[in-house]
């Protein structure tokens, strides 16, 4: 890595520690702005309650004071403080329950979908307009069209209900398959029709021809020289897609009844469980920023060519 | 990095294979012999249960919960002094639990009312340490503090001090940090308890999950009722895993008192508010028992499984409700004060009528609801053994205060028409109003709320009143019905305790569920209320009084009274207060619906949503 890159690299980090700080800015304020309080039910709680209630979480001190104290505690002591609807877990907890599954989930659906997608999109372009390009085409546009609850659904039904063999919620190892293969279709298809119209650009570049030229053997071609630069979009879409999936799978949770973050974010905002909004809030726009950068500087070393600045 | 690269490629090529053949694997545990269809695929072992409530509780501390579903759990873990029990018949009964015997209360001087309980010998806790009377006077004082502020803190407002501890300065704080309970061991198994007034459900509250144990020790760090290995109960079982928002698991409890009669050796409780995929659980067998089904399934679910699908009363009721304050007369009434107040009571009880509730318990809800004509829900009974809600109201053909069958239909629309007439001008050629307000309706996201909102919405429709409607998402709409800034809302309200006083008493003016905005705003000053108890033995008569004078008052007088029969009067009084001010318009009363494999036996569930597992036991499927 060369100080050019080096450099860009620090700069990026800048930038997102700034994107994070504008984030948990505004996601602090606009959620106190949200009308109800995580105290509110069906059933009101008294007045003292509620005051004593506010007091021990610290919510009856004014807002620019609550503000500061929570981003000191953030960068003093990486602490995201108690759920305020949970009462006794830390958000710290939560999440990390909420991410070991939603990690494992998302990663392994990622790979998943990046390996076969790679894969099926090079067989597709090798092949071109036979019978197997063409039925790998139909496939993924039918699996890109189709919403995941959709699918979600469909393979529940099949797999959990008709078939019985597997189980139909996520608690069990067994029974992230479904989650795992419901999450992976999308971006599996996605990638195979990216890696596909790359691939065929790149077959048609000159280079490729004077490689054939000169005798190459087809499969060096393909693995040499045609794969790598065919790849430099599903690198950039691979970043942003891990962490989509792994932080965008509420969907596939409710359906499946997985333990993920997705769920638990969802519900921290309908609670108003203000901690646990901004701590979920941080960890996922630090993956997504994380997963940009890290997108970005494969691109770069993928293609050389490439000027970050 | 071209090796680099190469390496990726590789790493993503053999996970694709891994891929594939993990796909094309056949999967795991297939059923042995004929798969026919809701068959389940896994025999359920002998001893447990895998049962699905809801999602991840707030909280299993007995004295910070306030769902149904956790205090679910909580009867499973914990013995208070007092228990629901099935007895043979079938019945249910509060049963001594932790307590020998259920005493009767000794009346002082000063009309509070002293218990005395002994603890049965033996109690102990899970880790084996014995359960004394100051756990119990501990626990109490505990979930009655500021300190706590758990959401029913206020469960303890009987007991005397309760009063104290909660008394306030203008800044809300409190008045009295050093008040308690009148709660005391007088020796280890000895607990005495004194209440400001008697009240006829003292014993359900001794077997309601806030009452349960909790000690000191244990329960010190916050963080105590959220692990397993930390987790103190004394009940039927102990918390033997918990995976968080996923399962948790509980074993049999070796150190309970009545370890004997514990049937279920393990009960698995999935956590999951997903209703789809609750049944997709119990549809293969998964699952014995889910808490909750799709609404859109219901029909069908009735049909396919007529012994399973479960219908169960609960006390709770679905009504709309009005602001109080809301102008509703036309601009040429030219009402004011007691006479618009009174016009617009009669108005809103002239509404009432023209919902068709037997319409929405049989084509929109659909799950087994029964049309209320009151407010005080099905379920709450009289102590003659009665039931309070065939008692309310004035009228001898039927009870409540409106007619609710099928056939009064007709009549019910013709003199709501005819009422309405008094007050707003009607066009006889399309037979609607033309001068009344536009009303909106509102209710908080939901299909089954926005289908009855519909169906409301399209009954005023057809006598020409325009009314909007307006969803809002849970909280904000908590927040904006608490505010008053609504004109008619969907509500609905669910006991905590089998005594119609936590309907009545939610309506005071202060109160924090008082929606309606009774004595509030200007209907503070609108007295157009009278009060006469003196039939009852009080000498409290007011002739056009507030709400405040009137209501408030009966309510405070009701809290205090020791006779349980004129108690149960009054409270009837309080009701056709609250009614005759058209205010609420009830719907239907709420049902329990679940589901439980027919593999189960010796479940049972009470009135208050609680469900007992203990005794159940699992048959092997054949």
């Amino acid at each position: 890595m060369n100080s050019k890159t080096l450099l860009y690299v620090v700069k990026r980090i800048g930038l997102a520690i700034l994107t994070v700080w504008v984030v948990i800015t505004i996601t602090f304020f606009v959620m106190r702005a949200v009308p109800g309080g995580p105290f509110m039910g069906e059933k009101a709680i008294t007045p003292a309650a509620q005051a004593a209630l506010e007091a021990k979480y610290g919510l009856d001190k004014p807002l620019a004071e609550q503000y500061f104290t929570y981003l000191r505690d953030i960068v003093t002591r990486f602490d995201f403080g108690p759920s305020l609807k949970q009462r006794g877990r830390t958000v710290a907890e939560i999440i990390a329950d909420g991410m070991k599954t939603s990690v494992k989930l998302g990663v392994v659906a990622a790979f998943i979908a990046l390996a076969v997608g790679v894969v099926l999109g090079a067989v597709a372009a090798l092949r071109r307009n036979s019978f197997l390009d063409r039925a790998v085409m139909v496939i993924t546009t039918a699996f890109v069209s189709m919403p995941s609850f959709i699918m979600g659904s469909l393979l529940l039904v099949l797999f959990a209900v008709r078939l019985k063999i597997l189980p139909a919620n996520g608690t069990t190892a067994d029974g992230l398959i479904l989650p795992i293969v419901t999450l992976a279709l999308y971006p599996m298809a996605y990638i195979t029709r990216l890696t596909r119209s790359s691939m065929l650009d790149v077959l048609g570049q000159d280079y490729i021809r004077t490689a054939r030229a000169k005798g190459v053997s087809g499969v060096k071609i393909i693995f040499g020289h045609a794969l790598k630069n065919s790849l430099i979009p599903v690198i950039t879409y691979f970043g942003p897609m891990l962490a989509y999936i792994v932080t965008g799978s509420l969907v596939v949770e409710r359906i499946f009844s997985v333990p993920g973050i997705g769920r638990a974010f969802v519900q921290s905002i309908t609670n108003r469980d203000y901690p646990m909004v901004m701590g979920t809030t941080i960890v996922l726009a630090c993956l997504i920023v994380v997963m940009n950068l890290v997108s970005d500087i494969l691109y770069k070393v993928v293609d050389p060519r490439i000027n970050l600045e | 990095m071209k090796k680099t690269l190469a390496l990726l490629l590789a790493l993503c090529m053999s996970l694709s294979l891994a891929a594939c053949g993990g796909g094309s694997a056949p999967a795991p545990a297939a059923p042995a012999g004929d798969a026919e269809p809701d068959e389940p695929n896994v025999a359920a072992s002998y001893g447990a249960m895998a049962i699905c409530l809801a999602s991840e509780p707030d909280s299993i501390d007995p004295a910070l919960n306030s769902a149904v579903d956790g205090a679910t759990l909580i009867i499973h873990l914990f013995s208070g002094l007092a228990k629901w029990a099935e007895t043979p018949d079938g019945a249910l009964t509060i049963a001594p639990d932790a307590a020998e015997e259920l005493t009767e209360g000794v009346a002082n001087d000063d009309g509070t009312v002293t218990y005395t309980y002994t603890l049965r010998e033996g109690l102990q806790w899970s880790d084996g340490q014995p359960v004394t009377a100051a756990d119990f006077a501990f626990s109490w004082n505990r979930a009655a503090s500021v300190e706590l502020a758990a959401d029913y803190g206020y469960m303890f407002e009987v007991v005397k001090g309760y009063d104290e501890i909660w008394e306030a300065d203008a800044d809300g704080n409190p008045v009295n940090p050093d008040a308690k309970l009148a709660v005391e061991a007088l020796d280890e198994r000895t607990l005495q308890v004194t209440l400001s007034n008697d009240v006829p459900y003292w014993n359900e509250l001794l077997a309601f999950p806030a009452y349960m144990p909790v000690r000191e020790d244990a329960v010190a760090d916050e963080s105590w009722a959220t692990k397993p290995e930390t987790f103190v109960c004394n009940g039927p079982y102990v918390i033997e895993s918990w995976a968080h928002d996923s399962l948790i698991t509980m074993a049999k409890n070796p150190n309970y008192i009545d370890a004997d009669s514990v049937v279920m050796e393990k009960l698995e409780f999935y956590l999951s508010d997903d209703s789809n995929n609750m049944l997709s659980n119990f549809q293969n067998g998964s699952w014995q028992f889910i808490d909750d089904v799709p609404t859109n399934e219901i029909p069908t679910l009735k049909e396919t499984y007529p012994e399973q699908f479960v219908v169960a009363g609960q006390i709770g009721t679905y009504y709309v409700c009005w602001n109080i304050n809301e102008e509703i007369l036309p601009a040429s009434s030219g009402l004011t004060g007691v006479e618009a107040e009174n016009a617009k009571a009669e108005i809103r009880n002239a509404i009432a009528l023209l919902f068709d509730r037997n319409y929405i318990v049989d084509e929109i809800s659909q799950a087994g609801q029964v049309p209320a004509s009151s407010f005080v829900a099905m379920g709450m009974t009289e102590p003659d053994g009665s039931e309070f809600y065939k008692n309310a109201g004035h009228y001898d053909s039927f009870s409540g205060y409106y007619d609710v069958s099928a056939d009064a239909i007709e009549s019910n629309y013709n003199s709501a028409v005819e009422t309405l007439k008094k007050y707003y001008a009607f066009d006889e050629a399309s037979q609607t109003f033309t001068d009344f307000p536009t009303l909106t309706y509102l209710y908080n996201t939901s299909d089954a709320h926005k289908a009855i909102a519909e169906y409301l919405q399209s009954a005023l429709a057809g006598i020409g009143i325009t009314m909007n409607l307006e969803n809002q998402e849970w909280k904000t709409f908590l927040n904006t019905r608490k505010n008053g800034d609504f004109s008619i809302a969907r509500n609905g309200w669910v006991a905590d305790y089998n005594d119609p006083i936590c309907f009545l008493d939610m309506w005071t003016t202060a109160s924090g569920n008082n929606d309606v905005q009774y004595g509030k705003g200007a209907h503070a000053s609108v007295a157009a209320y009278s009060l006469d108890l003196t039939p009852y033995g009080y000498d409290i008569k007011v002739e056009n009084g507030t709400w405040a004078e009137t209501y408030d008052v009966l309510i405070s007088t009701i809290k205090v009274c020791s006779d349980n029969d004129t108690r149960y009067q009054l409270m009837h009084v309080a009701e056709d207060l609250l009614m005759s001010t058209g205010c609420i318009a009830p719907l239907y009363f709420y049902t329990d619906l679940y589901m439980i494999s027919d593999s189960v036996t010796g479940f049972y569930s009470n009135p208050l949503g609680f469900k007992y597992f203990m005794y159940c036991n699992v048959e092997a499927y054949g």
